[in-house]
């Protein structure tokens, strides 16, 4: 006799149960497709749009003015210019940005949270104020400037002015990637490095270094994009010579005023095609992180 | 080596973590610093890695005072609470790390490293593991390869911080046995942090019972567990029953109760007397008044010794007793059962050195 009662008092739990489940996924499939239908409608309109634009006025009077228009001297000055600056910058970034971390992420002291909101500072700053406060501080009028012009140093309106204005901006890249990831790991490995009998500089290359590298791959990738696009910044310290202090964004900018729409569009496109590639191999460091 | 502990304090901020401690250390032996959380175990051991600095004293290893030589020239192997094991290495690298970043002069050739490492996995039996990485090993391989990486750099010291803390019960115990054949074999001196007694008392030659930063007590495991000399001790190394009364003229007396404690002849109005559970004599039948009268509220019967909870019926206080089962067998006796017990064997603290 309890045998029949039994089931009939499961069954009809599990069939409600399971309606539910079924009408709780429908309505949620609703919600995902539609979702995903406006993020694919916003990314075509915002991103692909404009990017096919791009490609499309550069090409669109033939491969040949294209091809010339990037092999103008001028262009290839400023091109030169930014690889110069990125150069300087990244690896540059790359310690400064490491020993930020490891200095408030290892040690304990007093200012430690100073330190971490001033990291922040350039993404809370306009870039355009920042390459100000270097004009103020560099330029002939500005606070250092006598002393620059009498020993024969240029700044502004030069290669260090640019350099100094793009590690500011570009600066809290690589810190901000590694303080959490260096607080996660703790100091254990490395205090086990320590009394193993390796040195400072050996624990540093050994253990802490690989435990962090895509971390700092990953800050140093954004780092690089965000030294080539720097415009702000850039703008004010560079001065627009042309072929001298014209970096890629800034070439662009004169292109693009003197109606030559063409040849603004294929440099562009070349910037374009360095951003893609950024993408790419972010979205690969992340994938081989994730992987390890 | 021996190592002596010279009158070390440190304090963290406010926090006094260890207040003037002193110890000596012989040569080849393996110590337990035992306490609970807190107590300042963790910070002595890692001032002696030199990974910990300290405000006062200083430390001897083999009569020399090595407070100021950093840690990576101290020579002592340390196997960290959760190994610290470099994730990114294998376990074969892991383990040659230490000979690997010696300088050239001093570095082993390739080949010495090699046939070293692979010796120390077959000691901690992990040979077949040696391509492996740290995530994939369970948490006694980890351990394992935690202490062959420490003896890799033939330490003349092993501190080992919470070595068996993070493991399950049985791997516990296996590794227990195992590190107490390896100090058999190497006769390396060691020190262990643990605030398991059990642990402590199954491993150590020697128990330093640390509490609050001080130390309580150093002595053979026998000796701390017999012969405690704080009720701080008293009560960290096993269960313990309580009974507070009235000493006057070798006799502890609480209403009724009164039991002899020949060794104390002076009076004083409070004291709690302090008895083990096997210690404690169930009887059915009540023979005089050194016996009181106890409700019994549970038994316990896993193993060969029956747990027994009793509650008095004289005060409102709980008693546990421990009796071998053939004793029980003969008591006959249940849940809810009138017996009367008797502490066999009592030890008085008074209350000056009442710190519980």
């Amino acid at each position: 006799m309890t045998k029949p009662l039994n089931v009939e008092h499961d069954s009809p739990s599990i069939a409600g149960h399971g309606a539910t489940k079924s009408y709780a996924m429908q309505e949620s499939m609703i919600v995902k497709w539609s979702l995903i239908a406006i993020s694919l409608v916003f990314l075509a309109l915002f991103l692909i749009l404009p990017l096919v634009s791009i490609f499309v006025t550069a090409l669109e009077k033939g491969w040949a003015t294209y091809v010339a228009s990037i092999t103008d001297p001028d262009a290839l000055a400023a091109i030169k210019l930014t690889l110069t600056v990125v150069l300087i910058v990244v690896p540059l970034n790359a310690i400064f940005g490491i020993v930020a971390a490891w200095a408030i992420t290892k040690f304990s002291f007093k200012g430690k949270n100073v330190l971490i909101t001033l990291i922040d500072l350039p993404f809370a700053v306009s870039p355009v104020i920042a390459g100000l406060v270097f004009i103020l501080l560099f330029g002939a009028q500005g606070l250092f400037g006598e002393w620059l012009f009498q020993n024969d140093i240029k700044i502004v309106f030069a290669l260090p002015g640019i350099v100094i204005a793009t590690m500011f901006v570009t600066f809290p890249f690589v810190a901000r990637e590694l303080i959490p990831l260096m607080q996660m790991q703790g100091i254990t490995e490395e205090e086990a490095s320590i009394s193993l009998g390796a040195s400072g500089w050996k624990t540093f290359f050994l253990v802490t270094l690989p435990n962090i590298k895509w971390g700092l791959l990953y800050g140093l990738i954004l780092c690089n994009a965000r030294t080539i696009g720097e415009f702000g910044a850039v703008s004010v310290v560079s001065g627009h010579i042309r072929g001298m202090t014209n970096t890629m964004p800034l070439h662009i900018e004169i292109l693009y005023n003197e109606y030559q729409f063409t040849a603004a569009f294929a440099v562009a496109s070349l910037m374009s095609i360095l951003a893609i590639i950024t993408i790419i191999i972010k979205n690969f460091i992340e994938w081989k992180a994730k992987d390890e | 080596m021996s190592i002596q502990i010279q009158n070390v304090s440190r304090a963290f901020g406010t926090f006094q973590a260890l207040k003037d401690i002193s110890i000596d250390i012989e040569s080849g032996e393996l110590i337990a610093l035992l306490g609970p959380s807190g107590s300042g175990k963790t910070t002595l051991l890692r001032i002696l890695a030199g990974l910990e600095g300290l405000d006062e004293g200083a430390i001897l290893f083999d009569g020399q005072n090595i407070t100021n030589v950093s840690p990576k020239e101290r020579g002592v192997g340390f196997v960290f609470q959760h190994y610290a094991l470099f994730r990114h290495m294998t376990v074969f690298d892991n383990v040659a790390y230490g000979l690997k970043v010696r300088p050239r002069k001093t570095r082993p050739s390739k080949d010495e490293i090699n046939k070293k490492v692979r010796d120390l996995l077959a000691l901690v039996k992990l040979d077949n593991f040696a391509d492996r990485y740290p995530a994939q090993l369970s948490g006694g391989q980890r351990q394992r390869v935690a202490l062959a990486r420490a003896l890799a750099v033939e330490p003349k010291v092993l501190l080992l911080d919470e070595p068996f803390g993070a493991l399950d019960a049985k791997v516990r115990k296996e590794l227990r046995r195992w590190l107490r054949k390896l100090h058999n074999e190497f006769h390396v001196t060691s020190i262990f942090v643990t605030h398991d007694q059990e642990e402590a008392l199954d491993v150590a030659n020697r128990i330093i019972v640390m509490n609050n930063g001080k130390i309580e007590q150093v002595g053979t495991p026998e000796e701390v567990y017999e012969h405690p000399n704080s009720p701080f001790v008293y009560d960290f190394l096993g269960n313990v029953n309580l009974f507070r009364g009235r000493l006057h003229k070798g006799k502890l007396t609480q209403g009724q109760f009164e039991i002899d404690v020949p060794t104390y002849l002076d009076s004083h109005y409070e004291v709690v007397g302090y008895v083990r559970p096997h210690d404690i004599q169930i009887e059915k039948n009540q023979l005089n008044n050194e016996s009181v009268a106890a409700k019994i509220v549970h038994i316990h019967m896993v193993g060969p010794v029956v747990q027994i909870e009793l509650k008095r019926e004289d005060v409102d206080e709980y008693l546990e007793a421990e009796i071998p089962k053939e004793h029980y067998k003969k008591l006959g006796i249940k849940n809810g059962d009138t017996v009367f017990i008797k502490p066999k064997q009592l030890k008085v603290f008074v209350p000056e050195d009442f710190s519980i």
